[in-house]
């Protein structure tokens, strides 16, 4: 068994290159990869396959209509009732005045280059009526509302390269992001609980409810066709009883169940009875229970459903904020309706769940079951961008409603004289009023610039920020990891506990185990594994209840037939019941024709079956499907027809999925990982030999994989990021894992091939520091540039209701000197060297008529690469807004940061001349020269094996692959690629005979020699070297400012003054703390000992300018004697004094 | 006796145009100061400078 051939396809892309198609992407995976975003975002408009009706039409219809009476008349008066009929989002164009353009649609590339938001009008049509009059309906703008790229209302939708290419994009663009003020933002994936699934929880936290709470209850967190959600808790009472908790506008309320459950359907108390127990009566403690619940709910005096409703609706009706004329009884069953089990439409079927979630809550009492680990991903699902900007689409168009309400009901409880229902030019009036409500697209953008979430109900979400993140095109892989990264919520990031932090066995194949950041965030930001897949899609489940049936499942209204009955769920809806074997065969006969496709198709493959066995004390038994979006799901194959089959993080525990060929058990295993690197992220599957890595190695190439300088992006040109930085001699890795080639990386190439040889040359290889050949730097090895933007906008200087008064321009009064870096235009010219302090722009004052000049700021040389005019919106005003992109060079220097792929970083130390490097018998010499003490103690055998394959792929001209898990005991790694140096007449392990470059002497051993793939990090001596000797002071205490970047000092604390005490150099303590500090001299009177008083008086002799000091406490100049102290005690002294404190001092000459 | 005539001529810059380079079609657009950012070919919004004509020397060391 060889590992796969590896290839460099470079007439291949070469190819592809110079004819970009227009029909299929060159790395389909890419594309793939962001499809989660991409699809929720589409879900607003188009939710469901092939429907043209989204989420925002489900929300809509959530929202229903607003009602408001005029109070004329007796009673209410005239009813205005108002809703939104209909929203729509178009994709971004120029507004209809702009006539000079050829096309009307507006593209990303416009919005990034002039660093605006990209977005689209969104609009909706409000329709109201009068009593049951006509509806009027009328087109209203909601504002520009940000739009995602390449999803359906991007102009890009289904472009192919060549299209990009034209639009100035990259070529495998695949979008996923927002544009906002030029900066490209991602709402991040983020953790939620599993939706219309009931876990069982023991919490502390539930006994802060009340007396007789306890720590049990039961939780489901309920999803509305919209996506919305709504979490509903069971609490178990310590009396026996049980109470329905749900939070309504951020509000905790507390219901008892058997309110609900009464108010729910009309029932007896031996229905309730008898679908708790499920004919188990032998269960006493379960009947206890169920008596006493039962009884205690007779002190409520409510019998009939519609008692309960109508109580329930007393107590509610000004949370619920429903119509005025709605009776106690609909009010009730609105709170129904919004807020309990709001998954189901049905009241017999949340009967039926709530009554399960009783049962399940004394069954954790019981011990019967354990409680559901909220942590684990078997009980997680992603809420998905899309999806959360829907849920505040609906929240700010029901925002806006009700603050119409709200108008209306002001004006008729002030009984403002223009108020009349009949004549629509009040509602016109009243709308324009709440004008600032309906900008919708204002608010959304707002939300995407910082992340913060503005909600009056919360959104059933646990934080209020840190939604969006910045999507940095650091380099690719930096790029990449944005829209992989699931975070677990802020919430979880101040809680003491690290359980949350775990890695668990559930999460494998869905999330990696070896991308998270090491720190604070770690095990909280994770990362999809590269075959984790997001639904985005609902299933079509709606044969499944009949498929079911024809199992043997039975219907819910039958009662259970004994003790083992277990429940079948679809989508937390109860949809029958049978036993624990049956429902095991029913799960395999679900599996195999979700699988195979048999039924037609009633099964779709992204079901899930989760078959919860009957255990002693374990998960609460069941077979629980589910078919709604926003699941994990991974592709593994079906042993029995050898299909791709998708499992979910539910059904995944309890299934027996082999990973590799030696590990299947005849009989047991059901199911097979298509590949063992399917449980890796994108980026650590871009580790080389990985599998030989002590696994914190990996962890940390993770990281340094996203800070390496690499190529951002392919299109440069047309990006104006804040910072970008890049390698200008990037190369191929001739060692690459296969998953290389299929994200795309040879178009981002992240570093650079390097000889290494790991020897012990000079000593300044110590401690890390590696030694660069310095032949090997001046011929390109490690030179890299950063781009930096510079916007000026003289509409800043602009004073409103003013006209333009500052133009772009060099008047006649600029001097020479602004001459030779600007142009005519006010502009710099184009590759001209900026520095400190040089003009960067000039413009002319109209009041004035003077030029003036912006300076250039930056401490380091800027060459001039790019300068941008920026027009306005509909291209009709003068210039006023500038972008200069600077290039700062960048070539490797002492100091700066690189690392091989296997977390092995370190400091360049010097630039050795190539003269005086070692060289082998066939004349190589080293790019790079690292210590072998690296070795030892960090164990990545992975960058020896990378030395070796790819020395030899060198020798041979051969890209070698690097995928994890090829090699074993018996095929190792050593040997195949030994075999390869020997065919090219190299030594079998990879060593040589090196000379000394100085004295020309052989060394005693051989060394290790080869070729590894090196990254240069951002982290350069540049941008951190801090040095001063004096410069400026804070001005309260005179003491040095801190900070690089305006020049300060390095703080010398209290530690550091400990280690010069204990090394007995106590003196330097003066020169650090006082001399090169807040050293003053400073008069005191010896006298009275005061430092405050001693003030200067002139001389009695008029003609001397020598001023006099005298105390003012003791009227002499006798005791006046000069001292040096700290600066800050002075001040010390003062403010004490302002406090009625004297500061004395015992002078001593 | 017109001071009015006087000022605005003498010392106001002739309005020279500077050639720039439209972000979208490429074409080359003379634009004089205050008049606004739009390509008079296809009406887009961006234009880039072009490369200065002098002499840029860098220290080769």
């Amino acid at each position: 068994m060889a590992p796969p051939i590896a290839k460099f396809n470079t007439l291949e892309r070469e190819r592809i290159f110079k004819n970009p198609s227009d029909k299929s992407f060159q790395t389909p995976a890419l594309q793939e990869m962001v499809a989660p975003h991409i699809e929720a975002f589409n879900a607003l408009t188009e939710f469901g396959v092939g429907k043209k009706t989204g989420l925002l039409d489900l929300a809509l219809q959530d929202i229903g209509s607003k009602v408001v009476f005029d109070q004329r008349g007796s009673g209410l008066g005239n009813k205005l009732s108002f809703w939104v009929d209909e929203i729509t989002l178009s994709k971004p164009a120029l507004s209809e005045k702009e006539r000079h353009s050829i096309t009307r649609q507006i593209y990303p590339t416009e919005a990034r280059e002039r660093l605006n938001t990209y977005k689209g009008k969104m609009q909706a049509k409000l329709a109201w009526r009068v009593n049951d009059g006509p509806v009027v309906v009328e087109t209203r703008d909601l504002g520009q509302v940000p739009v995602m790229i390449r999803s359906n209302r991007c102009n890009l939708q289904g472009a192919f390269p060549k299209e990009l290419i034209k639009h100035h994009e990259e070529s495998e663009e695949f979008g996923g992001y927002f544009l906002v003020n030029g900066i490209e933002k991602l709402i991040r994936l983020l953790i939620v609980p599993r939706r219309n699934h009931v876990i069982a929880l023991i919490r502390g936290s539930f006994t802060n409810r009340g007396p007789t709470y306890s720590t049990y209850g039961t939780a489901i967190r309920c999803t509305r066709p919209d996506q919305t959600s709504q979490t509903n808790t069971v609490h178990y009472l310590t009396d026996g009883g049980s109470m329905l908790r749900f939070a309504w506008r951020k509000q905790e309320y507390l219901v008892p169940t058997m309110l609900i459950l009464k108010a729910l359907i009309d029932t007896s108390d031996k229905e309730i009875f008898d679908s708790v127990m499920l004919g188990d009566l032998e269960n006493t403690f379960l009947t206890d229970r169920v008596e006493l619940m039962l009884r205690s709910f007779k002190s409520y005096n409510l019998h009939t459903r519609e008692q309960c409703l109508a109580y329930l609706g007393d107590k509610f009706r000004v949370v619920m904020n429903f119509p005025e004329d709605f009776t106690d009884v609909e009010v009730g069953e609105g709170l129904l309706r919004k807020i309990v089990l709001v998954h189901l439409k049905d009241n017999r079927d949340k009967f039926n769940l709530l009554i399960f979630m009783i049962r399940k809550v004394y069954a954790l009492v019981a011990g019967e079951c354990s409680p559901d680990n909220p942590d684990s991903p078997a009980h997680q699902e992603v809420l998905l961008g899309g999806h959360l900007y829907g849920s505040i689409i609906k929240e700010k168009i029901e925002d806006w409603l009700n603050g119409i309400r709200a108008q209306i009901n002001q004006d008729v409880r002030r009984k403002i004289a223009g108020v009349d229902f009949l004549n629509n030019q009040y509602f016109t009036k009243t709308l324009q009023k709440t004008a600032g409500l309906q900008d919708i697209g204002q608010k959304m953008s707002y939300f995407l610039a910082t992340g913060n979430l503005v909600s009056n109900t919360g959104l059933d979400l646990q934080q209020a920020t840190g939604y969006t993140i910045v999507a940095e095109k650091l380099n690719f892989y930096r790029f990449l990891a944005h829209f992989r990264c699931i975070h677990r919520g802020s919430f979880f990031a101040e809680l003491k506990t690290t359980t949350v932090r775990k890695l668990l066995p559930e999460a494998w194949g869905f999330l990696c185990p070896v991308h998270t950041p090491d720190g604070s965030p770690c095990g909280l930001l994770n990362h999809l594994s590269h075959t984790c897949k997001v639904i985005t899609q609902p299933a079509d489940v709606s044969r499944l209840p009949s498929v079911l049936a024809s199992l043997g499942v039975s219907q819910t209204l039958v009662p259970a037939r004994g003790q083992k009955t277990v429940v079948v769920q679809l989508d937390g809806r109860i949809v029958g019941y049978c036993t624990s074997d049956e429902a095991k065969k029913v799960a395999d006969a679900l599996r195999h024709y979700k699988v195979s496709g048999a039924q037609g198709g009633a099964v779709p493959l992204d079901v899930e079956l989760g078959y919860v066995p009957i255990s002693h004390g374990g998960q609460y038994p069941g077979l629980y499907i589910f078919s709604s979006p926003a699941r994990m799901m991974r592709p593994v194959r079906y042993l029995a027809n050898g299909k791709t089959d998708m499992v979910g993080s539910f059904e995944q525990v309890y299934m027996e999925i082999a990973c590799m060929d030696d590990e299947i058990r005849p009989g047991e295993s059901t199911h097979q990982e298509l590949a063992p690197t399917s449980m890796l992220s994108i980026l650590a599957n871009l580790t080389p030999y990985s599998d030989f890595n002590q696994s914190p190695r990996n962890m940390y190439q993770c990281q340094m994989g996203k800070q390496a300088m690499g190529t951002p992006a392919t299109a440069i040109k047309y990006r104006t990021d804040n910072k970008m930085y890049r390698l200008q001699t990037g190369q191929t890795p001739i060692v690459r894992p296969a998953l290389h080639s299929t994200y795309g990386m040879d178009g981002f190439p992240n570093g650079m091939n390097a000889v290494v040889a790991v020897i012990s040359y000079t000593g300044y290889d110590m401690e890390d520091a590696m030694i660069l050949n310095k032949s090997a730097h001046e011929r390109g090895f490690g030179y890299g540039s950063i781009y930096k933007s510079e916007i000026i906008d003289l509409g800043d200087l602009r004073i409103r209701g003013e006209p333009i008064l500052h133009h772009f321009g060099l008047g006649m009064d600029a001097p020479r000197s602004w001459r030779e870096k600007l142009d005519r235009d006010g502009l710099p010219c184009i590759g001209v060297t900026l520095k400190e302090g040089d003009p960067i722009c000039a413009y002319i004052d109209d009041t004035t008529g003077k030029t003036s000049i912006k300076k250039y700021k930056g401490m380091e040389e800027g060459i001039v690469d790019e300068v941008r005019l920026l027009g306005s919106d509909s291209g009709d005003s003068e210039l006023q807004k500038i972008h200069i992109k600077l290039r700062i060079t960048r070539s490797p220097i002492i100091g700066d940061k690189f690392s091989s792929r296997h977390g092995q970083k370190g400091v360049c130390s010097q630039k050795w001349p190539s003269v005086d490097m070692p060289f082998s018998e066939s004349g190589i010499q080293p790019d790079v020269i690292i210590n072998p003490h690296a070795f030892p103690s960090r164990m990545t055998i992975g960058m020896f094996v990378e030395s070796l394959a790819a020395k030899s792929g060198a020798l041979h001209g051969i890209a070698q692959d690097a995928t994890p898990f090829t090699f074993n005991e018996t095929f190792t790694a050593a040997d195949y690629f030994g075999e390869q140096l020997k065919a090219a007449g190299y030594n079998y392990h990879g060593n040589e005979p090196m000379y000394s470059g100085i004295t020309g002497e052989e060394f005693k051993v051989d060394i290790y020699l080869g070729v590894v793939y090196y990254q240069r990090l951002r982290h350069m001596v540049s941008d951190k070297y801090q040095v001063r000797t004096t410069g400026p002071v804070h001005n309260l205490t005179q003491q040095p400012v801190k900070g690089r970047k305006r020049a300060g000092g390095i703080r010398f604390g209290e530690m550091e003054r400990d280690s010069l005490l204990a090394h007995g150099v106590s003196y330097l303590l003066q020169d650090r703390l006082m001399n090169c500090s807040d050293y003053s001299l400073c008069n005191v009177c010896t006298k009275c000992g005061s430092i405050t008083s001693p003030i200067s008086t002139h001389t009695s002799n008029s003609l001397s300018n020598v001023r006099e000091i005298e105390c003012r406490a003791c009227a002499t100049a006798a005791g006046i004697d000069q001292i040096a102290l700290p600066y800050v005690f002075r001040y010390l002294a003062t403010e004490l004094m302002s406090m009625g404190i004297k500061v004395t001092l015992k002078t001593k000459p | 006796m017109n001071y009015n005539a006087a000022q605005s001529t003498a010392p106001k810059p002739p309005a020279a145009a500077m050639t720039y380079i439209c972000a979208e079609c490429g074409s080359e657009n003379e634009i004089k100061p205050k008049e606004p950012i739009r390509c008079k070919e296809c009406g887009y919004r961006i234009m880039y400078k072009k490369r200065t004509k002098r002499m840029v020397q860098f220290e080769a060391r």
